[in-house]
């Protein structure tokens, strides 16, 4: 398995920062676009960073530019206040006195595959070499795991509790549009034509219906999306995206909602249809 | 008959319509319900867990979350001077850290560790043996007895985490004296205590009068505010917090997730609702156009006919909002279950809980429904010509 590239990104917090002059010698920093709001820091200025609360032994960092951090659910709501350091800067600043460069640790290494697909032999790779070190694949683990299934499970719940009361609703819409119908069916009956080929008719109906209300859904839904979106974008100050209608969401509630439309359609219409001809067509 | 009467016999008539109506606004109503349960749920489960520590108050060294910020120095020393105030009933010192059971295997047993100093009782409840004494003894919670199969009396290795796991700290033989419940476990979660002196020795001995939070319980006679004012004045350095500003920071931060959902299916469901009991009795009052200008032309005022729609609908949301209380309880219970699945939330933690705020909005909300999905069918009703009508139906 080829080690591509070893990606190490460490985070510190900013407990003083001061405007200096620019100056180009300093180490670069990176500044998430929250604080550079919060605190009016802009790209080449000049920030001192201290690894303790009380701001003793700061040094300076030049402002190299300004990021958008990775949107994550976890610390939603949260303010992000970041900034991103080289690591060997970010080691010196927060070493203890009197420990020896070279012994300090890292919580965490990203690494990138050549192949994305050997990720899982790959950590059983490195767990089996390296007791006591995790390695997890990346990809996939924020569906898989943790708070994003159980919101899955949630959002999707709710989703039936909806789809059953449309169901019902829906019926009771389409009792009612029957038998608002119910003398031209009557007629069409008494002038022989049979049960099926009126049903068939009745089916198109409801298909068309259904197929129609779906797309409309659907529209309604993508301008939704935004809205949406854009609210809580704004609302949690996050470029994390809440409403995503993917081409297989889209795929299945036209599923759901077609046969369900054209089932409603047809179970309201058989009920009527059992009636004599006569019956329907008298007022 | 009165108007109440007349809409009922209208519905009746219609059995299958009438039903699936007031059914899918009990469906519609049970989530209505729930988003409602869902809106202040976690705040009040959390104030409600808050509470049954028994501590009013939590003295930390900086505004971080106890056990994620620094170690209080000397809180052995400041708790008991807290407890020493006049409205102080008692004052205990925590200390947070993480140990390895080494009985459970090659790589041990991962979980919480607590050490606790101080004179108030202890933020944990023994459910058997008896509570940790002086010594190497601990209490563990019910998981790791279940997992560890460990019961009072048993002898387990240990070796702690105390500030990075760089450090490799010696293993220290404990006794275990209890199986105890603690608040904020959660649901799979490995939870044992000591004291703090202990918790210390095992920690390598250093920082033994340190804690991440001093927990105080206030006199009943003084109440929160007062011990929060008195605490603040005796350790100025120290960062004070009553159970209400506690519950206020869970409400602002963490969470809001749950609340801003639940406005926004709220408001979806309510208008999913208007909309579809508007079209319900539009058609309905549309097929009987005729049955209700042959009324008026009886006698039948307009306000009277206007009075059997709205009554109608009333009588639609009603039942329905009745089921919806049964039907969104359970479901509460279902979309609870999955939630609770969360990592990191406590067991005793709900996001569905209801009080009777819930209940009154829950109420106030349909009866609007009924009325505005009345609005446009009353409007046809009210303005329906009555010749034009009756002869339409003649010559149609």
């Amino acid at each position: 398995m080829i080690l591509r590239r070893i990606v190490i990104a460490l985070a510190a917090v900013v407990t003083a920062a001061a405007t200096l002059h620019a100056a180009d010698d300093l180490p670069s920093i990176l500044i998430s676009r929250q604080l550079s709001e919060s605190e009016h820091i802009a790209v080449g200025d000049v920030v001192r960073l201290s690894a303790s609360a009380d701001g003793t032994s700061p040094r300076p960092f030049r402002v190299s530019g300004v990021y958008e951090p990775t949107p994550d659910p976890a610390r939603l709501g949260a303010v992000i206040r970041e900034v991103q350091l080289h690591l060997p800067d970010l080691l010196t600043l927060t070493r203890e006195p009197g420990i020896p460069a070279g012994s300090e640790y890292v919580q965490t290494i990203n690494v990138a595959l050549v192949d994305p697909a050997d990720a899982a032999a790959f950590s059983r790779e490195v767990q089996a070499r390296m007791p006591g070190v995790s390695a997890q694949p990346a990809t996939g683990a924020a569906e898989s795991t943790g708070p994003f299934l159980v919101l899955r499970r949630f959002h999707l719940a709710i989703a039936i509790v909806t789809i059953v009361a449309s169901t019902v609703f829906l019926l009771a819409l389409t009792i009612m549009l029957v038998d608002e119908r119910r003398a031209a069916v009557g007629v069409l009956r008494l002038i022989g034509l049979p049960i099926r080929r009126i049903i068939v008719q009745l089916f198109i109906e409801g298909a068309l219906i259904a197929t129609i209300g779906s797309l409309f859904g659907l529209v309604l839904s993508l301008v939704s999306e935004g809205l949406i979106n854009r609210f809580f974008q704004w609302r949690y100050d996050t470029a994390l995206v809440f409403v995503h209608v993917t081409p297989e969401v889209a795929a299945i509630c036209v599923a759901i909602a077609v046969p369900l439309g054209v089932s409603a359609t047809v179970v309201a219409s058989w009920a009527l249809l059992r009636r004599n001809g006569l019956r329907l067509a008298r007022r | 008959m009165n108007a109440m009467g007349f809409a009922w016999r209208s519905l009746v008539r219609q059995p299958a319509r009438a039903s699936l109506g007031v059914l899918g606004v009990a469906a519609v109503g049970a989530l209505l319900f729930d988003m409602l349960l869902l809106s202040q749920g976690l705040v009040i489960s959390m104030r409600d867990l808050f509470e049954r520590t028994g501590f009013d108050l939590r003295v930390t060294a900086t505004d971080s979350l106890p056990g994620q910020g620094p170690l209080i120095p000397n809180a052995v020393a400041d708790a008991q001077a807290i407890a020493k105030l006049p409205t102080v009933r008692s004052a205990i010192a925590l200390r947070f850290a993480n140990a390895s059971i080494l009985n459970g295997g090659q790589r041990g047993f991962y979980t919480s560790f607590q050490g606790v100093a101080g004179t108030g009782e202890h933020p944990w409840t023994i459910l058997r043996g008896r509570d940790m004494g002086t010594g190497a003894e601990l209490v563990i919670n019910e998981n790791i007895s279940t997992r560890l199969r460990l019961e009072p009396g048993a002898r387990v290795v240990l070796r702690a985490f105390c500030t990075s796991e760089e450090q490799a700290l010696p293993p220290v033989p404990f006794t275990v004296a209890g199986i105890a419940q603690f608040p904020f476990d959660t649901p799979n979660g490995a939870t044992l205590a000591t004291s703090l002196e202990m918790l210390a020795n095992a920690c390598g001995g250093n920082e033994s009068d340190d804690a991440d939070v001093i927990m105080v319980a206030s006199q009943e006679s003084a109440g929160p505010a007062a011990a929060v004012a008195d605490v603040a004045t005796l350790l100025p350095d120290l960062r004070v917090l009553s159970n209400a500003e506690a519950v206020n920071r869970f409400e602002r931060g963490g969470f809001t997730y749950f609340r801003q959902i639940s406005t926004v299916l709220t408001t979806v469901t309510l208008s999913f609702a208007v909309l579809l009991i508007t079209v319900l009795l539009t058609v309905s009052i549309n097929q009987r156009l005729g049955e209700i200008a042959a009324l008026r032309a009886l006698g039948f005022s307009r306000w009277r006919v206007v009075a059997d729609v709205l009554c109608e609908s009333v009588l639609i949301v009603g039942g329905g909002g009745l089921l919806s209380l049964p039907l969104g309880g359970l479901l509460a219970a279902g979309l609870d279950n999955i939630l609770k699945r969360i990592p990191g939330i406590p067991a005793q933690v709900h996001f569905f809980v209801f009080e009777p705020g819930a209940l009154r909005v829950h109420l106030l909300l349909l009866a609007a429904t009924a009325v505005i999905a009345a609005l446009y069918p009353i409007r046809i009703v009210a303005r329906l010509p009555i010749a034009a009508t009756l002869r339409d139906e003649v010559v149609g």
